[in-house]
């Protein structure tokens, strides 16, 4: 949890972070629909469906609250930001229709440009990078895919490594790699 | 008209297809009745309210020419009044016909007790009989109504409401304290939701008031006095001095340039400056000038300057006196003063304003045309905060209720900053954003997305650095303190009454309700109508709320005077109390102190009752200490009557008489029957106005003629019909209790309460607890009762 003072001063030691969110996800969404983001009136339908939220400290409520007042940092740097299981409930139920679920993605990619990251996704980071997947394909794993009857190697990276070639390209040309393989130095 | 002398009884039992009969023995009531005197004719029937029913009646006041009807049924709420027209077409006299309420009283809450619902019925039946035996016929009176409508404000509410009457042909006097009409909604820059330019919807309608030839106009105008009735009110009117001729001034404002007097504009809130010759606004109506006396040197330079020769500064104030049939108040609201407030620093630092201060500022038309700047310095403003609920919702040093309109008038002004002012950060800090209305929550939404910033959580201190001003509250979204730093701060104040209706409502003689805004006859279902016949009213003075519903309530209140009108003449109950013996009437006047609506004068050496103003409660009666009163439909005669009936019909054990205030009382009791509750039978009502009616004498007689207990069942004082008859009803019981021990009657024989109607379910209880009471008691013996009847006889000669 953090360990910030209560005390909010606005301006002072506010952004306009929500902007800040949309700007950055209308690369990827359509900017009208993450604007919904404004729109929050912190009715509690996302925290009360929340699965991870009942059993962790994720709080998407207070996530979305905090967004809209712009405390970046404490936002960025809140650790259960990785708890979200991005299954969609809450975006599927929010009565403004705020993309409560991309917007968390959106703010854990800054998160991770920050530096802010936990050790666990660093980790399934640096498989994807070296091996195209990130969880490890186990010899267990290999059995299981011989009883269902198919082949024990998925055609994925695992069968082309020209497609392997290309996974790393893209890793290198958008910094992933460097980002991943420093932070996992720095510990 | 049949004879009277000889009454010819008819008696009807109606079984209500079991509803009665499964209880009550209807044979049995029928052959007991058949056996009284004067009864020529007793029947039942399955449904005496049924066609074939009423035939039967009508039928048998034909061929057997009676010319008295008792009718035993269902409660008279429910067919009184056509079986009034029924046998009022067979010729006999509403005073003549009499509906017993065998089935509430009786089956339906007897039904464990067939016997003692039986016994009762007849004895029901017997006091019906022999009150109706004593019976004068009643006329009902007729009044004509004046044609014209007095409509108090010139506000929004009372423009629509005077145009709206005015339409139909009515005459209409529209009384405005200020110099021009147009109310508050003159002083807004755009309305919500839809944004519309609030003079450009307004002023068309003020010209209309202008120019509609049925709408008399005054301003600067006061009501003093209002006497007379609801139909024919007679209305004085004071106008304060206006130093311009109307009809002369043409509005070119040579007078105003050349006026050497400043001061501060009250229509700018106290923002900015004006002559003390002015117009309000350009658009203002009447369209003339007018000088404010209080600042006005004479010094006549206005005089030289006026090419129409309008103004007289040695201009007077004048009174009026009108006529009119109904009236409508609407003289709308004011903002709370929050000076109390030390936390919020109004009236301390310039820039903290009131959001009818911010309305004038945004205005191209106000003090700074439409630039918001500092108050204190005139220096930018880049950031502004407004606080919702600031003394709303407060029962510590504001108003205990929601002022409606203050959530939607912040987003409006924040929404049209925002569409002129780039870069401005405007944060709104609320309780609950109270969004209620068509189109608004959209509109709250549409803000949000313009990024207006909400803050749940109600300012707890506003605290002044230099010319910006520091915000402390609490995000409750967050559980965490928040302080933001304000150019100018904007108070949303309670909205209270007008300050004028205190008075008002005393002129008027309608009550107001614990906030100070005029009450409603019924909150839910005559909700534009005041406690008063005749006086109406529309807009805030209602209760704050915004301009849609402001002119929906003058809509209605306009349709409910038009409807007042229309009937031309109106009628007037007979139920009324008069000077039965004239020449005992020595003007003593204490009649006059105990009337409820102040009927009751005295002209030359007697009182006088006047028929329109008196609601028949009865409450004088008793207080006339020579029986010179009486009153029409319930003599002291018919109620002896009725009385010794009800308690010699049949041979009852313990005999309990409730007299039974017939409006909120009597509808309680009403209930109890629906409900199917049970209680005992021994209870017997008779019902009368307000049992402020009854004398000791009624009381006494009742204990002599075989009653055990004597109940009295009065409605509340400001829920009765009767005002403070209900609470004289009470003093006077009380003071019975004590004088019937002086006939060696046990006080415990007396039970008075109070009934309200959604406590009916508590009758059982009080009926149960009495009648275990009076059992416990045991029947007063037969010797008391014939001296009682004795000492009667002797005090009566």
């Amino acid at each position: 949890m953090s360990s910030t003072k209560p005390l909010i001063k606005i301006n002072e030691e506010t952004s306009d972070f929500a902007s800040e969110i949309i700007e950055r996800g209308a690369k990827i969404f359509p900017k009208e629909e993450l604007k919904r983001l404004l729109t929050c009136i912190q009715c509690g339908t996302c925290y009360g469906s929340c699965p991870s939220g009942r059993i962790t400290a994720y709080h998407v409520r207070m996530i979305m609250r905090k967004a809209q007042l712009g405390l970046k940092e404490e936002v960025l740097r809140d650790e259960n930001l990785w708890n979200c299981t991005t299954c969609y409930t809450c975006q599927e139920r929010c009565p403004r229709e705020v993309e409560t679920t991309d917007i968390i993605r959106l703010i854990r990619n800054m998160a991770f440009e920050a530096g802010y990251v936990k050790k666990p996704h660093l980790i399934v980071s640096r498989n994807f990078i070296q091996t195209g997947h990130s969880i490890p394909l186990r010899d267990e794993d290999k059995e299981k895919r011989k009883r269902v009857g198919v082949s024990e190697i998925p055609p994925t990276t695992l069968t082309f490594p020209e497609a392997l070639k290309e996974v790393q390209t893209l890793v290198e040309a958008t910094g992933f790699k460097e980002k991943v393989l420093k932070l996992l130095e720095e510990g | 008209m049949k004879t009277l002398e000889n009454p010819r009884v008819g008696v009807f039992v109606c079984e209500c297809g079991g509803n009665i009969s499964d209880v009550v023995d209807v044979k049995r009531v029928v052959k007991a009745a058949s056996e009284w005197e004067n009864v020529v004719v007793a029947r039942h029937y399955t449904y005496m309210c049924s066609k074939p029913g009423v035939e039967l009646i009508r039928q048998s006041i034909k061929k057997r020419g009676l010319n008295r009807v008792v009718i035993a049924c269902c409660t008279p709420k429910m067919h009184r009044k056509m079986f009034e027209r029924n046998v009022e077409e067979e010729g006999v006299n509403l005073a003549f016909l009499e509906v017993v309420n065998i089935r509430e009283q009786c089956s339906w809450v007897h039904h464990e007790d067939p016997e003692g619902a039986t016994l009762k019925a007849i004895d029901l039946i017997k006091g019906a009989v022999k009150k109706v035996e004593k019976a004068t016929p009643l006329y009902p009176g007729k009044m004509p109504v004046k044609q014209a409508v007095l409509v108090i404000g010139g506000g929004i509410a009372g423009i629509t409401a005077a145009l709206r009457v005015a339409e139909t042909g009515i005459k209409v006097y529209l009384v405005e304290k200020e110099p021009t009409i147009g109310g508050h909604m003159a002083k807004y820059a755009k309305v919500f939701p839809t944004l519309d330019c609030a003079q450009c919807i307004l002023t068309p309608k003020m010209g209309e008031v202008a120019e509609n030839t049925n709408i008399e106009l005054l301003t600067l105008a006061e009501v003093v006095s209002v006497e007379g009735v609801p139909g024919d009110f007679k209305v004085k009117i004071k106008l304060k001095p206006r130093g311009v001729d109307v009809e002369k001034c043409v509005g070119c404002g040579a007078c105003n340039r050349v006026c050497p007097v400043e001061t501060v504009s009250d229509f700018d809130e106290g923002l900015g400056k004006r002559k003390a010759i002015y117009i309000p606004f350009p658009q203002a109506v009447p369209s003339a000038y007018v000088i404010d006396f209080n600042s006005c040197t004479k010094c006549g330079k206005c005089v030289e300057k006026c090419p129409r020769k309008a103004i007289n500064l040695d201009d007077t104030e004048k009174e009026i006196e009108i006529n009119v049939g109904a009236i409508i108040v609407a003289t709308g609201f004011k903002l709370f003063d929050l000076s109390e407030y030390g936390e919020y620093k109004y009236g301390i630092h310039p820039n903290v304003i009131t959001a009818l201060q911010m309305e004038r500022l945004m205005n191209v038309t106000g003090p700074t045309s439409g630039a918001i700047v500092r108050p204190s310095d005139g220096g930018e403003v880049k950031k502004i905060g407004y606080v919702l609920c600031a003394g709303s919702r407060d029962t510590n040093k504001g108003k205990p209720y929601c002022s409606r309109v203050c959530c939607l008038y912040a987003i409006k002004q924040a929404l049209m900053m925002k569409e002129f002012m780039e870069g401005l950060d405007i944060w709104i800090h609320y309780i609950d954003l109270r969004a209620a209305g068509r189109r608004y929550e959209e509109f709250y939404k549409n803000a949000q997305i313009e990024g207006v910033k909400f803050v749940r959580g109600k300012v707890s201190e506003i605290i002044p650095d230099g010319d910006q001003l520091i915000v402390r509250a609490e995000d409750t979204t967050l559980g965490r303190p928040i302080e933001n730093r304000y150019d100018l701060v904007v108070l949303c104040p309670p909205i209270v009454p007008s300050p004028e209706i205190t008075k008002l409502a005393e002129i008027l003689k309608i009550p107001l309700d614990e906030d100070g805004f005029v009450l409603e006859k019924h909150p839910k279902l005559d909700p534009v109508s005041t406690k008063r016949e005749g006086i109406f009213a529309c807009g805030v003075i209602l209760g704050p709320k915004d301009i849609q519903t402001s002119v929906s309530e003058a809509e209605g209140a306009a349709a409910k005077a038009i409807n007042f009108l229309i009937q031309k003449e109106k009628i007037i109950e007979p139920n009324k109390a008069y000077l039965a013996t004239p020449e005992e009437c020595d003007a003593c006047g204490e009649c006059i102190e105990v009337c409820p609506t102040e009927a009751i004068s005295i002209a030359s050496d007697k009182v006088e009752i006047n028929e329109i103003l008196c609601n028949g409660c009865g409450a004088c009666i008793p207080a006339c200490p020579k029986e010179a009163l009486d009153l029409k439909g319930l003599s002291d005669e018919q109620l002896m009557a009725e009385i010794e009936g009800v308690l010699t019909g049949s041979e009852s054990e313990i005999k309990i008489l409730a007299f039974v205030e017939n409006e909120i009382a009597y509808t309680a009791l009403d209930l109890t029957g629906v409900a199917r509750l049970s209680y005992p039978s021994s209870i017997r009502v008779i019902p009368v106005p307000s049992t402020s009616r009854l004398k000791l004498k009624h009381i006494l007689y009742a204990f002599a003629k075989g009653a055990d207990g004597i109940m009295f069942l009065e409605a509340p004082e400001h829920e009765g019909p009767f005002g403070k008859a209900h609470a004289i009803a009470e003093e006077r019981i009380e003071n019975y209790r004590f004088d019937i021990e002086d006939y060696d009657i046990d006080s415990v024989r007396i039970w008075f309460s109070k009934v309200y109607v959604p406590d009916w379910r508590k009758l059982v209880k009080v009926f149960e607890t009495f009648d275990r009471m009076i059992k416990d008691e045991g029947p007063i013996d037969q010797e008391t009762r014939e001296n009682l009847l004795k000492k009667l006889e002797e005090e009566s000669e």
